[in-house]
């Protein structure tokens, strides 16, 4: 028997309407944008996955779809078999979302107060479950200042921890190196890897090529609202790949 | 463990606050100060000058001090849930709430409740400063039927600021419900003069407000030691307001977080 997928995505599609009062005086209430449009995807447990794309292709609504965050506007969505639209309570327990919002924190708190918070959020003891995260993501010297003295660096390594903190085995990243500077951004994707090592399945929604060379897995190539592409592993560079599915072949062309 | 989650957000709430020292100072500094201004205002008005003041025995001060701390806890209870989801949407803290596996519900309601403690701390800061500075007598106040209004009071105006969060959820500011009727509550519900003085049609608009039975409930089981007997029909009025419009306005607040996640504007600001 086949084990279940982590998550497996099925004909999944996202519109947007957009309400405007002007609008529906006018007659003509209906308008908006497709965000996804019938996107499948299934992933092993302990597979990783990167998607490009350009802004606005529906990366990050893809991943806010599997966080629970949106309800899809039809398809289906099942993460380590739960529905996550009916039980998005048990979808949460498997993973973590990295929203690489490095301000999502509150500021006047410690390090340490901050994921205590959440921690207990996640129904865990702050005492057992903060200190491996800690030690893994080297935030000791930290955790005792408050969140707002804390370099970019520090606070995404922070906003990893806190993903962390419940041991998911699937974790969503939305641009997790955007904003650090080429040292920070190695040891995050460093990090990465040793996740990966461990098993834990990865979806990561990227605008670097080089992360997607370091972390290898599935590439996904996304644009208007579709994969263009899903494939194990670029058998041409990821530059031209990327052009050609892109941009046509066209864009940055010498 | 609910009640563990809700200590967290109670504790976040408190440590942020205690990060602000002078924040306390300052408010205790502008309920003194006011309390100052309508303390002379009322050896102005001197005692009982207005027949409609002859109810509630003590003269003005004592009337409009009950007034002042029931507004501020009116305000709390009109604006903390939607204050609360504002914040979360604004610092991208909803989100990263909302990953967790606590329900919608429950944040939004255990972010408010430290909000809910202060206000209730700033009502006994009120009593307690007209008691120790202003000789105000605190001594024939009924001290159950007093708690069951502040909690009637609570329950009554909490829906309305339920409505408040979930109009905040889909179009983000501009929320007119609160903002009205914490003008017309200010005006009509006797903060400030018995609602008695008002021109009749006036009068019965103000009993159309939760806020008009709790304040006149308030101000019998304080100034008069009034008990829950003879305060029947404001605790019926109010338990009935709250009886319609809390179940009315959790299922709306419902049906708003659904359309946030259809619409995307859960996490937009």
């Amino acid at each position: 028997m086949a084990a279940t997928p982590a998550v497996a995505v099925n004909r999944l599609s996202k519109y947007f309407p957009h309400i405007e009062l002007r609008r529906l005086l006018s007659g003509r209430p209906f308008s908006g944008r497709w965000a996804l449009r019938e996107v499948d995807l299934e992933l092993r447990p302990g597979e990783n996955l990167c998607i490009l794309g350009p802004n606005g292709s529906g990366k990050t609504t893809l991943l806010k779809l599997v966080a629970t965050l949106l309800i899809p506007t039809w398809g289906r969505i099942f993460v380590q078999g739960h529905d996550a639209v009916r039980r998005p309570l048990a979808v949460k327990r498997h993973l973590g979302f990295i929203t690489c919002n490095e301000e999502s924190f509150y500021g006047r708190l410690t390090g340490w107060q901050n994921l205590a918070f959440f921690a207990q959020l996640q129904d865990l003891n702050p005492e057992s479950a903060i200190p491996p995260v800690a030690r893994l993501l080297q935030l000791g010297p930290y955790l005792d200042q408050r969140f707002f003295s804390y370099s970019t660096g520090i606070k995404r390594r922070l906003d990893i921890a806190r993903g962390l903190l419940h041991r998911p085995d699937i974790l969503l990243l939305d641009e997790p190196t955007t904003n650090l500077d080429p040292i920070s951004a190695l040891e995050v994707r460093d990090f990465l890897v040793q996740l990966r090592d461990q098993g834990t399945t990865l979806i990561m929604v990227t605008h670097r090529l080089e992360e997607v060379a370091r972390l290898g897995g599935r590439l996904a190539i996304m644009q208007d609202g579709v994969f263009q592409e899903v494939r194990p592993a670029p058998e041409e560079s990821l530059e031209d790949l990327y052009r050609r599915l892109v941009a046509g072949g066209t864009r940055g062309a010498a | 463990m609910a009640l563990r989650k809700v200590w967290a957000f109670f504790i976040r709430d408190f440590l942020e606050e205690m990060s602000y020292p002078l924040t306390f100072t300052m408010r205790w500094g502008g309920i003194l100060f006011k309390l100052v201004t309508f303390f002379f205002l009322g050896k102005l008005v001197g005692d009982a000058v207005l027949p409609q003041l002859a109810p509630y025995g003590n003269g003005y001060f004592p009337f409009v001090m009950l007034g002042l701390a029931l507004a501020g806890f009116q305000g709390v209870a009109l604006t903390a849930i939607s204050s609360s989801v504002l914040y979360g949407m604004y610092t991208g803290t909803l989100e990263a709430m909302l990953v967790t596996r606590t329900s919608l519900s429950t944040i939004i309601f255990a972010s408010s409740l430290f909000q809910f403690s202060s206000a209730l701390l700033e009502i006994l800061l009120y009593l307690g400063f007209s008691f120790f500075c202003f000789g105000v007598s605190l001594g024939q106040a009924n001290l159950p039927a007093t708690a069951v209004l502040l909690v009637l009071a609570l329950l009554s105006h909490l829906p309305i600021g339920i409505l408040s969060a979930g109009f905040i959820l889909i179009f983000k500011r501009g929320d007119p419900v609160t903002l009205i009727l914490g003008h017309v509550s200010a005006l009509l519900g006797g903060v400030y003069f018995p609602v008695q003085v008002l021109p009749p049609w006036v009068q019965a608009v103000s009993q159309l407000l939760p806020f008009t039975h709790a304040l006149e409930g308030l101000r019998q089981a304080v100034l008069n030691g009034r008990g829950l007997g003879e305060l029947s029909h404001q605790v019926a009025i109010l338990s009935a307001f709250a009886a319609v419009l809390l179940p009315l306005s959790l299922a709306l607040f419902a049906w708003t977080v659904r359309q946030a996640k259809r619409l995307g504007t859960l996490s937009q600001y």
